[in-house]
């Protein structure tokens, strides 16, 4: 309970007592001589990056990761890339390279200034060099690989001040930045680490020191350095652990200026007027992770319905009810508030923040739910915003189309659930309108098809798991049907949740399902029934008369067990099945197929065709 | 100030208080690298709350000198 109320990484980082404190740690650190580090990071830098370290195992330190360096030869980036086992002394888990616009191209920066466009040409092809090495890197290589964007260059002497050529070195920084960052993007799994945009942040001025730069070639401060090595800190850590996935707030000096029970609703701080703006930035942050993801749920010792009228009706607020996926409004101790959140959203007490600007809220939390990870807000609310910008719990390298409709997908849940219990379960189908677009699998759905072949273990009647490339083959030919399953239905979308691959006999009559999966969320409401009649419609389109399916059980897929003999396919013997297409089921009445592939003379009941 | 000064020099070191002289210097201590050169002085400037001119790091090439620059700068020696 002795931990510091505001997180570690929210110090300024260029400040002195933030870099001498850095160096410290590292100093002690190494001087411990402790046992086998948590991972081993490759440096490759075309400057000296031996400054960096301390920096950057500082930052890894303060998250509790021990990791031990290795920085390669001088300004040797792509003997590097070509060869890195050669390049470091023992296998690394990531590999970091780093380079400077002066270090690669000064005759061409220096041509450029003097008036030279062709020096352009030259520029372009080293890049296209560099980038060329970091993809052969990452092909001979399984670490994680981190590139970092040059910065604005600023050792290069003479004339970088004067007024007719500062524009012009910016115009050709910007250029050669947004080639490689489009060059680099084009190589799968590498990451950027944008050394330009964290100069921006901190001020050209506060990331070069002249002295060091005149007396050691040192071209970055303390305070850049110490700004780098955090932020590649980040990046490697979020590649290592899970994102917290729900923040729990406290509402009244939280979410809003004041006490809404004791300053009532016109009394309180939101909107357009300081500290209401900083407390209507922090939402849109928080609305900002909700797109990432992270679910948002309130903790509040207040009436509900005083609460309510400011989520519902006050004007300067960003949050709204509908962005909340729990909440516990009572006057029991928020300790005890917290399993009752986790349960509601099925996540561990451990995946949770919670954020509440009294110390005593926060120690008792701390006390009483150590797995829980609390933060307190800043006195000061201008610094709201920076502080919690600061935080690296919600880290994630990659937002997917699921993290962005999370919450949005969990609201729809529970709409569902309290309509299905008012009603009987024929009417609610009823209610329900669902709709399901069965698919032919096109380039862009490919990825997020793979990813749900290669993880859904409980409906899965065969279990066969498959690279990209190969279902990118059974995509294109002419003698499988690849199909993906998205289903909507008033309450919102329930996204891809299911793929369907079959082979088609030489003579066109026969369909063999070779795979046949879908995410339990869609379960029971008819959609197995509307994909197997779906799919019966195009192809008998098509002039096939039967299909063939085999069941494999696994120790998971129990749950499939029952799928085909439900849907009218008769056993012929061992794991296979057969269904003679005459006889197969038709989209149940209450669903209707919609989307490119349903054709006309589809989507409707099958006894209209 | 000779308590101060070793002891901003034992700590970006790594090496015992005791161990530093007068006579300490890149010449005779081998954690005085390149990279605790640049390490020193920030811990200096920190320390002693002043800026040294380039012209004065060149000079600091031991730690009788060192506490020389500091007088001159009008740190007290006590």
């Amino acid at each position: 309970m002795s931990e510091p109320a505001t997180t570690p990484m929210a110090v300024d980082p260029t400040s002195r007592s933030a870099t001498i404190a850095a160096k410290k740690a590292w100093r002690d650190h190494l001087a411990q001589g402790e046992a086998k580090p948590a991972i081993r990071i490759g440096l490759a830098a075309s400057f000296t990056a031996e400054t960096l370290v301390p920096f950057f195992g500082a930052a890894l330190l303060a998250e509790g990761t021990t990791a031990e360096f290795d920085v390669g030869p001088y300004n040797q980036l792509f003997q590097t890339c070509l060869d890195p086992q050669g390049t470091f002394h023992g296998p690394c888990d990531v590999i970091v390279l780093l380079w400077r616009l002066e270090d690669l191209m000064l005759n061409e920066i220096n041509g450029f200034l003097a008036g030279d466009q062709g020096v352009l040409a030259t520029a372009t092809e080293k890049l296209a060099a560099l980038a060329g090495a970091a993809r052969q890197l990452r092909s001979g290589f399984s670490g994680m690989l981190v590139v970092g964007v040059p910065p604005y260059p600023t050792g290069i002497g003479g004339g970088l001040l004067s007024l007719h050529n500062a524009g012009a070195l910016g115009a050709f920084h910007r250029a050669l930045v947004g080639q490689f960052v489009d060059e680099i993007g084009r190589i799968d799994g590498v990451h950027l680490v944008d050394l330009d945009a964290m100069q921006r942040h901190i001020g050209l001025a506060t990331s070069f020191d002249p002295r060091h730069w005149y007396l050691y070639r040192q071209p970055f401060s303390d305070g850049f350095l110490n700004t780098t090595g955090r932020q590649l800190a980040r990046i490697v850590l979020a590649s290592r652990r899970a994102a917290k996935k729900c923040v729990v707030l406290d509402a009244d000096n939280t979410l809003w200026g004041g006490i809404v029970g004791e300053d009532g609703i016109d009394g309180i701080q939101i909107g357009d007027e300081f500290p209401g703006s900083a407390f209507r930035d922090f939402q849109k942050l928080l609305l900002g992770w909700r797109n990432q993801g992270v679910l948002l749920a309130v903790a509040s010792k207040n009436n509900e319905a005083d609460v309510w009228e400011v989520f519902d009706k006050h004007s300067g607020m960003v949050l709204r009810r509908e962005h909340l996926s729990a909440w516990q409004i009572n006057w029991l101790p928020k300790a005890e508030n917290i399993p009752l959140i986790a349960r509601a959203l099925n996540i561990g007490t451990d995946s949770l923040v919670f954020i509440d600007d009294n110390p005593m809220e926060v120690a008792y939390m701390r006390d009483a739910r150590p797995e829980v990870t609390t933060i307190l807000v800043p006195s000061e609310p201008a610094e709201m915003v920076a502080a919690m910008q600061a935080l690296t719990l919600f880290d994630q390298l990659e937002v997917t189309d699921e993290d962005r409709k999370r919450a949005d997908m969990m609201r729809a849940e529970r709409d569902r659930d309290v309509l299905s219990a008012q009603i009987n379960h024929t009417d609610f189908l009823q209610a329900l309108d669902l709709k399901v677009d069965l698919f032919r699998a096109k380039t862009e759905d490919l990825g997020r098809i793979t990813q749900l072949i290669n993880k859904t273990n409980q409906f899965n009647l065969t279990t066969i798991r498959r690279t990209l490339d190969e279902v990118r083959e059974l995509a294109n030919s002419d003698d499988w049907r690849l199909y993906g399953l998205r289903v909507t239905d008033k309450f919102g979308e329930y996204g891809l949740t299911g793929v369907i691959i079959a082979k088609i006999s030489l003579d066109r009559r026969l369909w063999t399902i070779d795979s046949l999966l879908m995410s339990c969320r869609v379960l029971g409401r008819g959609v197995e029934t509307a994909l197997i009649g779906a799919m019966a419609d195009d192809a008998r389109a098509e002039g096939a008369v039967a299909f063939a399916a085999s069941f494999i059980p696994t120790a998971k897929n129990a749950l499939s067990a029952s799928f085909l003999p439900d849907q009218g396919f008769s056993p012929v013997g061992g794991q296979d099945w057969h269904l003679d297409l005459a006889e197969a089921p038709g989209i149940p009445p209450h669903i209707t197929r919609v989307g490119a592939d349903a054709g006309p003379g589809r989507g409707f009941d099958a006894a209209a065709n | 100030m000779t308590t101060r000064v070793a002891q901003v020099f034992a700590d970006v070191l790594g090496i015992s208080p005791a161990l530093i002289t007068d006579e300490t210097s890149p010449d005779n201590t081998p954690q005085w690298d390149s990279m605790a050169a640049m390490n020193l002085v920030v811990a200096i400037e920190d320390e002693f709350d002043i800026r040294l001119s380039t012209a004065e790091i060149i000079s600091m090439r031991n730690i009788a000198i060192v506490k020389k620059v500091l007088r001159t700068k009008g740190v007290a020696d006590d």
